[in-house]
């Protein structure tokens, strides 16, 4: 009884989706069959009687496949679980120029309604996804389309045979229904594979998208490096360089003294020296906040190693066979993991730390753990999201699991050959 | 006493030598790279080494590795290590061993030239001598944080003034406190970290450091 139940359930959904994918499809058929029959009616007496349904073709197709085609990935979604990625080019922001003209991305028009508009037209007519919609709009019908119809189709045609008298034509009916409920939870299923294959962006879209991505980046790393240098600068300048000055000073007056008066010579001497201990002190933790000596001695193991014995928390580390990686991959790791030990201690009030590093055929693998309060998440320009961009540069991933009361977990990952 | 002195910047290595020599002790060899360091300490067999850490041809940690590796041949070979920065990590490798005879300073503590050679002097007897930076480091990391906090603030000086290197003695001057004083907090100190106390200070700063390094 169940299996009955379930199975007239299957046949039902199967039936009401073969028909929405059946009728999605043949929208744009549709719409081809009206103007052919269009051009046949005007035919034999006009000689320009082609053109009107040749127009009425062009634009109910391009009017209507961007539709179509995110009818059938938002269903596809639904219905089987597969995200099919739509890659569709977006808009750039639309800003007023100093002129008073508005900047779309394309062109400069007097006012911001026209550049809406201009933009559009030609994210539209520019974007190859517009080319791969129309593909993928006629090809449809031909494809899952025609077996999506099949079950509908078939039982239109019988519940018409059957309403004839001939016991023949009964016979054909019943068999034609019987086939329709049979055919019914399968039918619509070629829509995924076809989406699949043909709805997603194409390699030359994938590309495009990357070398945006890359763009986007570059720009990133290179206002990230102007500040860290005029960080750099700042640093020496406000400390070493004018630690340096009275260092300078302070011989001067001393060597004017010696004969004067020794024991202030003496003292400003002692100054001096402490100064000289200061800036040598500062200049060592600018050092390390730029490349931090025990990584270039020793490799990324060692230097997390030692940063977890300078740690406030009890950290240990566990690492595979190390392989040495490109001076500035191994520079961001150390730095990610400096960090999030930070985090753990500050934020998170954690006692324990684990951080493990394991090198693999695709790429090293850097997990941090802290048995902290948990909560931790990512915020716009925040350390976090800061992290994720600086290993984006190496195609590096991050993965944080943070649940509130804790623990912590960030996976690192940096592929290499 | 006959010193080694390894050191790749010109100006520095000429600065030690004459400090050494202006406090009457004898530079029997200098050197400039890893190897050429390793085959001097092998060859004069110092009464104690000045090594800098980062040196050529690598520049890296070439003249800790030298240092390693010479001990390795020569048990307790007295060495002391100058280096721009500490690490930790550079710490529990020269202390790995417990032959003492071992120094780790900041460059700039050349700086007070009486200390240096007071530490250098320690070093050379066996004695263990570390910089205030590195006792700090020590000190402050999380696995000693747990073991230390039953610890009282005094005795908490007194740990780090030992780990130096010092005295019971010197520990009281510095403290203004009397010697059996101090002898009082480290009695009491080492039952509370559990370590067997006895009078050989070299062998009370290894102690108390192998301890704050062991995870």
């Amino acid at each position: 009884m169940r299996q009955l139940g379930s199975w007239v359930a299957r046949v039902g959904v199967g039936f009401v989706r073969s028909c929405v994918v059946g009728s999605l499809s043949m929208l744009v058929p549709l719409v081809w069959a009206g103007a052919v029959a269009l051009g046949i009616r005007w035919g034999a007496a006009n000689p320009w009687s082609w053109l009107a349904p040749l127009v009425l073709v062009c634009t109910g197709t391009l009017a209507l496949c961007r539709t179509v085609c995110r009818a059938v990935r938002f269903l596809v979604g639904k219905w089987t679980d597969t995200a099919v990625p739509a890659g569709y080019r977006q808009a750039p922001a639309v800003s007023q120029l100093s002129t008073g003209h508005w900047w779309n991305g394309f062109s400069y028009e007097r006012t911001r309604r026209d550049a809406l508009r201009d933009q559009k037209w030609r994210l539209w007519w520019y974007d190859p996804a517009t080319w791969r919609d129309l593909r993928f709009t006629a090809l449809l019908p031909f494809t899952a389309g025609a077996l999506a119809c099949f079950p509908p189709a078939a039982v239109a045609a019988g519940l018409l045979t059957l309403a004839r008298p001939e016991p023949a034509a009964r016979l054909v009916g019943i068999l034609a229904l019987a086939a329709a409920l049979a055919t019914a939870p399968y039918a619509w299923r070629a829509v995924r594979p076809v989406a699949v294959r043909f709805l997603r962006p194409s390699p030359a879209m994938v590309l495009a998208d990357r070398v945006e991505e890359l763009t986007a980046q570059r720009a990133d790393v290179t206002v990230a490096q102007a500040a860290e240098i005029r960080r750099i600068e700042r640093d020496l300048h406000d400390g070493a360089q004018a630690r340096l000055v009275g260092l300078g000073l302070s011989l001067a007056t001393a060597e004017r003294l010696m004969e004067t008066d020794p024991g202030r010579a003496r003292a400003l001497m002692r100054d001096a020296r402490a100064g000289a201990a200061t800036s040598l002190s500062e200049l060592r933790e600018l050092v390390r906040g730029i490349n931090p000596p025990v990584l270039s001695d020793r490799g990324l193991v060692d230097a997390v190693r030692a940063l977890a014995l300078d740690s406030p928390l009890e950290t240990t580390v566990s690492a595979g066979a190390e392989v040495r990686l490109e001076v500035p991959v191994e520079s961001a790791l150390y730095f990610a993991v400096a960090e999030l030990l930070t985090n753990a201690a500050k934020h998170a009030h954690a006692t324990r730390a684990a951080v493990s590093l394991v090198w693999g055929g695709t790429g090293v693998v850097v997990a941090v753990e802290d048995d902290g309060r948990g909560g931790a998440a990512e915020r716009d320009g925040g350390g976090l999201a800061g992290l994720r961009r600086r290993l984006s540069v190496f195609d590096g991933t991050l993965e944080i699991t943070s649940p509130v009361g804790g623990p912590t977990r960030v996976r690192m990952m940096v592929p290499c050959e | 006493m006959r010193i080694v002195v390894a050191e790749d910047l010109y100006l520095l290595r000429d600065g030690m030598v004459r400090l050494l020599e202006a406090y009457g002790h004898q530079v029997v060899a200098t050197s400039t790279t890893g190897p050429e360091t390793l085959d001097a300490l092998r060859r004069w067999r110092p009464d104690v080494a000045v090594v800098d850490v980062r040196m050529p041809p690598t520049q890296t940690d070439e003249g800790l590795r030298a240092a390693l590796a010479a001990r390795g041949e020569l048990p307790g070979l007295p060495v002391l290590i100058l280096s721009q920065y500490v690490e930790q990590l550079y710490a529990r490798e020269l202390l790995a061993d417990g032959a003492g005879g071992i120094g780790y300073f900041l460059k700039e503590s050349v700086f007070d030239a009486d200390q240096f050679i007071d530490a250098l002097e320690r070093v050379a007897a066996g004695g263990t001598a570390m910089d205030p930076a590195v006792i700090a480091k020590l000190l402050g990391s999380g696995t000693s944080h747990r073991r230390l906090g039953q610890l009282t603030e005094r005795e908490h000086s007194v740990l780090a003034l030992m780990a130096e290197g010092l005295s019971n003695q010197a520990i009281g001057r510095k403290l203004f406190l009397s010697e059996s004083a101090i002898s009082k907090y480290t009695t009491s100190m080492f039952g509370k970290l559990g370590i067997t106390d006895d009078d050989h200070s070299n062998r009370r700063v290894l102690a108390v450091l192998t301890y704050l390094n062991t995870p």
